[in-house]
């Protein structure tokens, strides 16, 4: 649907982004995660038309674009990290506002603000001020606003920032619901657990370079494994090392845990447990999370 | 204390840190004092006046006069008394023919109410003229004019009873000299000499050429000096009055224009009557010496009163006589005393100019009339500079400037709404101010609705300013602070605080390129000066083409920033 193409940008002789090249598939949600200055505001910014790569092509539906191009524009949707509003106009207002400047006539622009309303979940507050909203309303207006015009990709800057679990959780269901709709999302995060959640595929940018990029899954794959942690009654080393051995699992102790890390864990879980009985004092499974991998990523690449 | 300490010190690394406040704390003193210290620092600049000097006679040329009198019948009589024969015109034109070709040589034009003038002429002799003169004078004061439409409706006068016309050439002590210093000087030689210094004097042929000076600002004041100037002034019973015109409606220039004015006329004053109270003075003397007494050889009363104390003597054997002549000594002693009392007195009073001063206006306009203009137009340029900047540091503080961005509506048409609902609410507001001002208190406002006109076109220049410095903030509390630095500085640069015409040079130009410097003018000559739309459209013109220039700057600013 959309990629870039070594796209490259410099601010002042520092380089924000080096060579990223990346391709986003119709109807996902991808997601682009880094530690704080790593670039993906910066990318977002050219992704979305407000700053030009220094070097570097945008490919829309495969053909090369200008990203301040109005026909390109008109077929993105931006959601900023801050909730963007007229606080002192109302939800119906401010949505009805966005349809204006985005071309509509009035018999095409207030149905479209009421599907949006509804859409939102925000139609009994369509009269009140958006002054008056919680931020997780705003957040789904802001949203919402992103949407008038029906783009078919939507870029999203840290959507979720600053909001309570229960608006955090709404609002990925509504942006679920856009990849539903076909809509291809691209969603800049601090949140691992929200990367994990509601993106089809990742990339990690450090640096202004892309580090990795796949599922959920593979990136946790390739960045961590899932581990068995063991307390164990003294002299259990050697039971230990034979259950591995015959398990093909390998072990390590750290401090008084011993660390269990293989393929398939749950699946060889019982007969570890029936080959230390009686040594066995505490055992405790841990699936890795996108944000241990992320972690131990960052430590890896020296961050 | 420790608490307070600590506080006071983080106080004051905030502001050290913190580059708008450090502008406004401790840079801005120094700006403002700059501002000021350009504009005085070549103070006391010579004022800018226009003079007509009415004493110049024109061949052909007629002098007209009119007087405000209740005794029109007892002039008319003497007038038709003198004459050997009278003749009634119909109309200005005829009696303007019988002047120019002789037939009169005086001609009175009698004013009643809702009627056309009755003309009456006659071929009077000087000394009949100069007595027809002095009749009028005595009745009632007179003024002179270039015209006799400017006669009948006279500006800021009283309507005229009586009109007079006579040829300018006999006109009686036209053209008279007066010697002061051992130089002659003619009446506008006289107002060169004494304004040195003090003013920078053009002279101008007619009144109506000096008043568009005026009106275009190349000059402060108009002085008309009245014909016959110097002989009132050197004549013993006559004031001479001196119209003056001055621009009221800025009240600083005007001031400075007086004071300058009143200023070397009373050096004039002085000197004229430190010349005819020595001539004076003399002459009272020669009473008591003897000798020429302004054209007749008298015996002094010292003379007589020595000549008494002789006779006196040789009437030493006649008491009854004797006492008679003492008599008469001490009434002389007592004249001469009284002779000397009064050349005394005579040297301490003497008062030869008198000012009559009256407004561009048509009116002497009063402290609040000329405050009005100045007030709105620096209204507008607050509430102006700080809607414009307000109106567009909003859509970032509300985060929508990149949503905006990514629309069909471009930059400029974000910066121009803003402009056009800027203007309307600023107009709104200053036609409130307006109509106010007039309604409520009374302000005069020679033309309202080429005021409200020229109220826009302020408001479009001066909400543009905001438009640009909003390029600059990304806070309100930002865009307040960064307006109000910028427009106060403006204030000292428009002649509102200071007269333009009193600044340096440099500083006059700057003024130009400030649109409250037209805003200013051009409301106030609406306003008070009788301005219309012609004298106004270049100035409302500047202000459109500030206000499209700031809106292009602020697009191709709001532009850049949302390229990042």
């Amino acid at each position: 649907m959309i990629s870039l193409l070594g796209v490259d940008k410099e601010y002042d002789g520092l380089r924000a982004l080096s060579g990223v090249s990346l391709s986003i598939e119709e109807g996902e949600i991808f997601g682009l995660i880094g530690p704080n200055g790593a670039g993906k505001t910066t990318l977002i910014r050219i992704l979305s038309g407000r700053m030009d790569p220094t070097r570097g092509e945008i490919l829309f539906q495969g053909e090369k674009v200008e990203a301040r191009h109005p026909g390109y524009r008109s077929r993105i949707g931006l959601v900023p990290q801050d909730p963007a509003c007229y606080g002192r106009l109302t939800a119906r207002e401010n949505l009805g506002l966005m349809a204006r400047l985005y071309g509509m006539g009035r018999e095409e622009a207030v149905p479209r603000v009421e599907e949006l309303l509804s859409w939102s979940g925000l139609m009994e507050h369509a009269d009140r001020q958006a002054r008056h909203f919680s931020r997780g309303m705003l957040q789904r207006l802001s949203l919402a606003m992103g949407m008038v015009h029906s783009p078919p990709v939507i870029f999203m800057d840290e959507p979720t920032s600053g909001l309570d679990p229960e608006a955090r959780s709404s609002l990925w269901e509504l942006i679920s619901r856009l990849s539903g709709e076909g809509k291809t999302v691209l969603v800049t995060t601090h949140n691992m657990e929200e990367a994990d959640h509601i993106c089809s595929r990742i990339a990690i940018l450090v640096k202004g370079r892309v580090r990795e990029v796949g599922s959920p899954r593979e990136i946790k794959g390739l960045l961590g494994a899932d581990r068995l942690e063991l307390r164990l009654e003294n002299g259990a080393e050697g039971a230990l090392s034979s259950v591995c051995g015959r398990l093909g699992l390998a072990w390590r102790r750290e401090g008084d845990l011993y660390v269990v890390t293989g393929e398939n864990i749950p699946g060889k879980l019982p007969e570890v447990a029936s080959g230390l009985a009686g040594s066995l004092r505490d055992l405790h499974y841990r699936e890795v999370t996108l944000e241990d991998a992320f972690l131990r990523f960052m430590r890896e690449v020296g961050e | 204390m420790r608490g307070w300490t600590a506080l006071f010190i983080k106080d004051g690394k905030l502001i050290l840190r913190n580059r708008l406040l450090l502008v406004v704390l401790v840079i801005y003193p120094f700006l403002i004092m700059g501002i000021m210290g350009a504009a005085f620092y070549d103070a006391g600049r010579p004022v800018p006046l226009g003079l007509v000097d009415l004493d110049r006679a024109e061949e052909g040329g007629i002098a007209w006069l009119g007087a405000t009198t209740d005794e029109v019948p007892a002039l008319e009589r003497r007038f038709r008394y003198r004459a050997v024969r009278v003749e009634e015109f119909g109309s200005c034109e005829e009696a303007e023919e019988a002047l120019s070709t002789g037939r009169a040589s005086m001609v009175l034009a009698i004013m009643t109410d809702g009627e056309s003038p009755r003309w009456l002429g006659a071929d009077l002799t000087a000394d009949q003229v100069e007595l027809t003169l002095e009749d009028v004078r005595e009745a009632s004061s007179m003024r002179d004019y270039s015209s006799f439409q400017e006669a009948l409706e006279p500006r800021g006068g009283e309507r005229n009873d009586l009109v007079l016309a006579l040829r300018e050439k006999e006109y009686p002590h036209i053209g008279e000299s007066i010697w002061l210093d051992k130089e002659s000087y003619d009446a506008s030689g006289l107002i060169m000499r004494f304004s040195s210094g003090v003013a920078e004097v053009t002279e101008y042929e007619s009144e109506e050429e000096a008043r568009e000076a005026l009106a275009r600002g190349g000059i402060d004041a108009v002085i008309v000096l009245p014909r016959a100037f110097v002989y009132r002034l050197k004549a013993l019973n006559e004031t001479a009055i001196v119209p003056v015109i001055i621009d009221q409606s800025n009240l600083v220039k005007a001031e400075f224009a007086e004071t300058s004015i009143r200023g070397f006329l009373s050096r004039v004053k002085d000197g004229v009557a430190e010349e005819k109270m020595r001539a004076v003075v003399a002459g009272l003397y020669v009473l008591v010496t003897g000798g020429d007494f302004f054209g007749t050889e008298v015996v002094g009363l010292g003379q007589i009163r020595e000549n008494l104390e002789t006779i006196k003597g040789a009437l030493a054997d006649r008491p009854e006589l004797a006492e008679l002549v003492e008599g008469g000594i001490d009434l002389a002693t007592t004249v001469i005393e009284d002779i000397e009392e009064a050349a005394d007195y005579l040297k301490g009073t003497a008062l030869p100019v008198e000012l009559d001063i009256s407004s561009t206006a048509g009116r002497t306009l009063s402290a609040k009339d000329a405050a009005v203009p100045a007030l709105i137009a620096l209204s507008i340029l607050w509430t102006g500079v700080l809607c414009g900047a307000i109106l567009m540091v909003v859509e970032d503080e509300e985060g929508m400037r990149e949503r905006i961005a990514l629309t069909e509506t471009g930059p400029l048409a974000l910066v121009g709404s803003k402009l056009l609902l800027a203007t309307v609410v600023v107009f709104a507001q200053s036609a409130v101010m307006l109509v106010l001002a007039v309604a409520a208190f009374g302000v005069f406002a020679s033309n309202a609705l080429l005021a409200l006109l020229v109220i826009a076109a302020a408001s479009f220049s001066c909400i543009g300013i905001g438009l640009v410095i909003a390029a600059f903030a990304r806070q309100v509390a930002a865009a307040v602070i960064m307006s109000v630095l910028v427009s106060f500085p403006l204030i000292f640069m428009t002649g509102a605080v200071y007269p333009l015409s009193q600044m340096p040079s440099f500083m006059q130009w700057l003024a130009h390129a400030v649109p409250l410097t037209y805003a200013i003018d051009a409301l106030s000559g609406v306003m008070l000066r009788g301005e219309g739309l012609a004298d106004v459209a270049g100035r409302v013109g500047i202000l459109l083409a500030f206000g499209v220039g700031l809106l292009a700057a602020g697009s191709m600013l709001a532009r850049r920033r949302d390229a990042g």
